[in-house]
């Protein structure tokens, strides 16, 4: 990723859906354990004996005393009261039930015998009132006629929620558990995600978050930690019981960590061990994850991706499963939960949107401007803030000790350290280090998952608009990227098979700093139109800026074969077993053959990034600027290798270049700030960052490069204006 | 012939009863299960024609995820409920005395039950607090708790000839052998790279067990080797949800799926798959067989149906 800059197609392209095979360290064990059945008696209670099978059974017959003191037995009460944790919902469900429901169950009654092969019933209109569970019920009627009859439903704002804490832990528990059944198909990521997709909508994150990491994991760890120590639970009876023991430990072991070295002593590194390292990490991650601040509004926007999921099946029954669309709608806000009553959400969203965000000046301008809405597109921000922590504090160092490798960095750091090149900021590097360290595997784990799929923004009013391509070529032209992206999005759902509307939908994503969205574009842009040139560049380059050299080579290649002045170049032989010194060659015979063609220089000079060759790289592009040098993404490629090449004070100047062409280029303010930062330069960084974030405040990766460079200069008070993503403040403290 | 109920909550699980060849009881949970009230039905096949008729209900807090009834008691069933507790319930009783029992002692929802077939007087639990418990209606408080898995225990059950073993599998990936005399698990066999979701013993061979997964599959396990599986059977085309072994025939067990479908296996011949049934229109989650009649079957899921058929016909004609 030491090349991100150089990307007009973006960072991240990787095959998704990779599935992940779950680790099982308990196998490890079994060959220890198992024969150890010596027959110790007498250890454990025996089971008395049944009582005689009489017909009327005598064991309740005392019931009222002990049972009653059961935990748990006060919820024994024919429609029962709520539970101790203080279930809203459920109280509301069950209110409603009291007289509702059983006119609904009457109802199924009154009809035997049911017959299941009957038509379906025409399409009900959904009821607004009424026992919640008949609304539900209507509900996911409708939703499955619209889906049948391809009428778009149309989202809506994150509506109001009466769900208690209770509630919102069912909800986030059984549903995390019950993805991994059902989309067994998916990676973990992905399972992940598409919870996280479900619950932000439901606003579950934030609120849980409040009470520290899931307990799930390092309950588990404690109790094996208890029987390695022989301690023998008490009774654990108690309803809280592992809240308690837990809480216990904690107090008698004082630190989390105490534990877990004495346990892995105990029983290995490595099993357990890493086994340990794994939940650290999901903790982590999922910490992350609710850290990520996440906007009720904005997270109706990631669940396009349910429903992307949804439509991959291509089993009918599956497309029709009402669980699946119950999902679906909850975590669009479709269905909502208001006044304790299972509600669709109201129709005329586009109207309160209007009266919500439009104040006077233009829609485009308030949404460009606008930063405490955040866009449709938030849901990539959030959703790959793992990534961005990884990639920029990657980026940085990577540029910052040029070309080193990620692996590598410990000890270049280590290195550094000890000749004190790093100076008074050192302590800052090292925080800086020590949380890349910290969130890079939870990174890995997850990065992948965003990666490959396009998920549409909801709230989209270019929807129906009679020519949403000629209106985002329009709005690209003007910079508009962000409002571009909303009508090219309107065009790719109209016609799917718009190759043009693809790419340039991914080259919007691409200059608004928004990688996974431009190779999710780019990717569906090649599935459209395999041959496309231009597409094939950009996938190209992406792949390059990735490092990932071999797809790099494949997509360039393909470029190469599919040119029709230069596809006699190509053998197509060569397709199977593609190596970098083949590749560059022919490129090169193709510039010889006609050295006024910019593309081929372009190729080259991506090629050179590929090999590391910098300055036969900046040649390269240098050339092709020559031809073209009106490209304002030709300059940005420049600024970036010259970047890459410890060129930073002539990367500011091409990146300048790029800006006088393109105002707008939001990536070539961004680069310009890192720049400015690979200089020592902070404060100038600051400034660059805070404008490019300005113009698109869901560039996530320029947060993550602007909070580095904060706290370089030991900003910390601004860090929280960052953390925060409070551009106001920001914006006051570090004019441009 | 072939008679349907309607349910109003998702369907989750179904059991005949031991003492009642028409009898069974269905685990119903509102939401899928993810959040509101459960209900257990009690029901009858009519003696003549293909009717279904409720014997009883009974409405809980949260989602019933299983229900299992006594083999000592033929009034008596229990429920696993999502909100942790067991609640024992009595047929014979007016609703208002019922539940007679809540076992309130898992942290997390109680997933699946089994009772002792053998010695008829105890049952166990299996709970996504990673524990398995053991129980007896005469107790207040479990008589022992089984935590070794590292994540959500699933289904448990007990071995058809050996009173005191029994199998739990968990989405740990693994499927555990207890014997309730020993302090720990006998036998850990890692089954599956993915979580196992079921497990059942073969009712005329106490050394065989089957898994079914996530990962699709099947696996018929000989616990005297189990380091490679007797058989594999592919062809669900989701997570395999349950699996039950034929209490009829040695080599024949039933399965359902996310792919909502219930499957028929045999599993020593080459061509496993003996049956499909395509009948449910959501995720198929409940699957047992009649132990009083052979060959009769039954199903549940979450489009709200419960089928009761006969093996070899088709569970919609009616």
């Amino acid at each position: 990723m030491s090349m991100r800059e150089l990307v007009t197609g973006g960072a991240a392209c990787a095959v998704p859906g990779s599935s992940s095979s779950s680790s099982n360290p308990l196998g490890a064990l079994a060959n220890a354990l198992i024969g150890s059945s010596s027959k110790t008696q007498g250890v454990l209670k025996e089971i008395p004996n049944a009582t005689a099978a009489s017909p009327h059974p005598q064991f309740y017959s005392h019931a009222a005393d002990p049972v009653a003191a059961l935990p748990g037995s006060e919820l024994d009460r024919p429609f029962l009261q709520s539970n101790a944790q203080g279930s809203d919902f459920i109280r509301g469900f069950r209110a409603a039930d009291a007289n509702g429901f059983a006119d609904a169950w009457e109802e199924i009654q009154r009809q035997p015998p049911f017959d299941p092969l009957a038509a379906p019933a025409p399409p009900i209109q959904p009821t607004l009132d009424g026992p919640p569970q008949r609304v539900l019920s209507s509900f996911l009627h409708s939703f499955v006629d619209s889906s049948r009859s391809g009428v778009p439903l149309h989202p809506t704002p994150l509506p109001l929620l009466g769900l208690s804490q209770g509630d919102k832990q069912c909800i986030r528990d059984r549903s995390s558990i019950m993805a991994r059944h059902i989309f067994a198909d998916r990676s973990e990521e992905f399972i992940n995600a598409q919870v996280n997709a479900l619950l932000s909508s439901l606003e579950i994150e934030n609120d849980i978050h409040a009470r520290g990491p899931m307990p799930g994991r390092f309950r588990e760890l404690e109790d094996y930690w208890n029987e390695s120590q022989g301690v023998m639970k008490p009774g654990a009876h108690a309803a809280d019981g592992w809240v308690t023991e837990f809480s216990q430990n904690r107090i008698h072991h004082g630190d989390p960590d105490t534990w877990a070295h004495s346990f892995e002593q105990q029983h290995g590194a490595g099993g357990w061990a890493s086994e340990f390292e794994q939940e650290q990490a999901q903790l982590t991650s999922v910490d992350q994850m609710r850290g990520g601040n996440m906007q009720s509004l904005a997270a109706i926007q990631q669940t396009r991706m349910l429903a992307h999921t949804l439509s991959q099946n291509g089993d009918p029954k599956f497309q029709n499963s009402k669980f699946l669309q119950f999902v679906s709608k909850m975590s669009r806000g479709e269905l909502i939960i208001d006044d304790n009553q299972v509600k669709p959400a109201s129709e005329n969203w586009a109207t309160e949107y209007q009266q919500q965000y439009n104040r006077g000046a233009s829609w485009a301008d308030e949404f460009a401007q606008n930063e405490v809405f955040r866009g449709p597109d938030q849901w990539a921000n959030e959703f790959g803030a793992e990534r961005l922590q990884q990639e920029s504090v990657d980026d940085q160092w990577v540029n910052e000790f040029s070309k080193l490798h990620v692996d590598d960095w410990a000890e270049e750091f280590g290195r550094q350290v000890g000749e004190g090149t790093l100076g008074d900021g050192s302590s800052d590097w090292a925080n800086s280090y020590d949380e890349f360290l910290n969130e890079q595997i939870a990174a890995k784990q997850r990065s992948d998952a965003s990666r490959g799929v396009y998920v549409f923004s909801d709230m989209n009013p270019y929807v129906g608009h009679p020519n949403p391509l000629k209106e985002g070529q329009e709005l690209f032209r003007k910079g508009l990227l962000s409002e571009a992206v909303l009508a090219l999005e309107a065009e790719v759902m109209k016609n799917p098979e718009n190759a043009e509307g693809w790419r340039l939908l991914g080259i919007t994503h691409a200059e608004n700093d928004d990688d996974q969205q431009a190779i999710a574009a780019m990717m569906r842009a090649q599935e459209a139109d395999p041959t496309n040139l231009e597409v094939l560049l950009a996938l190209g380059v992406s792949h390059t800026n990735e490092l990932e050299q071999s797809a790099a080579l494949k997509y360039l290649y393909g470029w190469l074969r599919h040119h029709p002045k230069y596809g006699t170049l190509a053998p197509p032989e060569l397709a199977d077993s593609l190596y970098y010194a083949d590749v560059a060659r022919l490129f090169n015979e193709a510039a010889q053959m006609s050295p006024e063609d910019a593309d081929v220089h372009i190729v080259l000079g991506v090629l050179y990034n590929l090999s590391r060759e910098y300055d036969k790289a900046i040649a390269s592009f240098q050339t092709a600027l020559k031809l073209k040098p009106n490209d304002y993404s030709l300059w940005n490629k420049l600024g970036a290798t010259q970047a890459n090449s410890v060129q930073s004070a002539d990367a500011i100047l091409a990146y300048q270049q790029a800006l006088d062409l393109k105002p707008n280029y939001v990536r070539a303010w961004a680069n310009m700030g890192i720049s400015y930062a690979n200089q020592g330069m902070y404060e100038e960084s600051i400034r660059y960052y805070v404008r490019a974030l300005a113009m698109n405040p869901k560039a996530d990766n320029a947060w993550q490069y602007l909070r580095i460079s904060l706290s370089c200069v030991s900003r910390n008070d601004m860090v929280e204006a960052c953390d925060s993503r409070n551009l106001e403040v920001l914006q006051k403290e570090f004019p441009l | 012939m072939m008679p349907v109920f309607k349910t109003p909550f998702n369907g989750y699980s179904v059991r005949f009863s031991p003492f009642y060849e028409s009898r069974l009881a269905v685990a119903t949970a509102q939401n899928f299960g993810i959040l509101g009230n459960g209900r257990v039905h009690v029901i009858d096949l009519a003696p003549t024609g293909p009717v279904i008729n409720e014997l009883v209900a009974f409405d809980t807090a949260d989602g019933v995820y299983d229900v299992a009834w006594s083999e000592s008691h033929d009034s008596v069933l229990v429920a696993a409920i999502a909100d942790g507790s067991i609640k024992v319930y009595d047929t014979a009783l007016p609703p208002q005395s019922n539940p007679v029992r809540s076992l309130k002692e898992h942290a997390r929802e109680v997933h699946g039950l089994d009772y002792n077939p053998t010695r008829r007087d105890s049952f166990l639990s299996a709970s996504w607090d990673d524990s398995i418990k053991l129980w007896t209606l005469d107790r207040p408080a479990s008589l022992r708790t089984f935590r070794e898995h590292a994540y959500c225990v699933y289904s448990v059950a007990w071995n058809p000839k050996h009173a005191d073993v029994f199998a739990s599998a968990s989405g740990d990936c693994t499927v555990r052998i207890w014997d309730v005399r020993e302090p720990g698990s006998t036998m850990i066999i890692p089954g599956h790279e993915h979580e196992i979701l079921s497990c059942d013993w073969n009712k005329y061979d106490e050394c065989l067990i089957a898994t079914a997964s996530v990962d699709k599959s099947i696996k018929i396990w000989d616990v005297r080797n189990y380091r490679v599986p007797v058989s594999v059977l592919n062809g669900h085309g989701y997570a395999v949800r349950k699996i039950k072994f034929s209490p009829h025939r040695r080599n024949l067990l039933v399965s359902c799926s996310y792919d909502m479908t219930v499957c028929l296996w045999d599993f020593m011949v080459e061509d496993a798959l003996v049956g499909r049934y395509d009948h449910h229109t959501e995720f198929a989650v409940g699957v047992d067989l009649s132990v009083l009649v052979d060959g009769l079957m039954a199903s549940t899921g979450w489009d709200e149906l419960v089928y009761v058929w006969q093996q070899g016909m088709d569970p919609r004609a009616s």
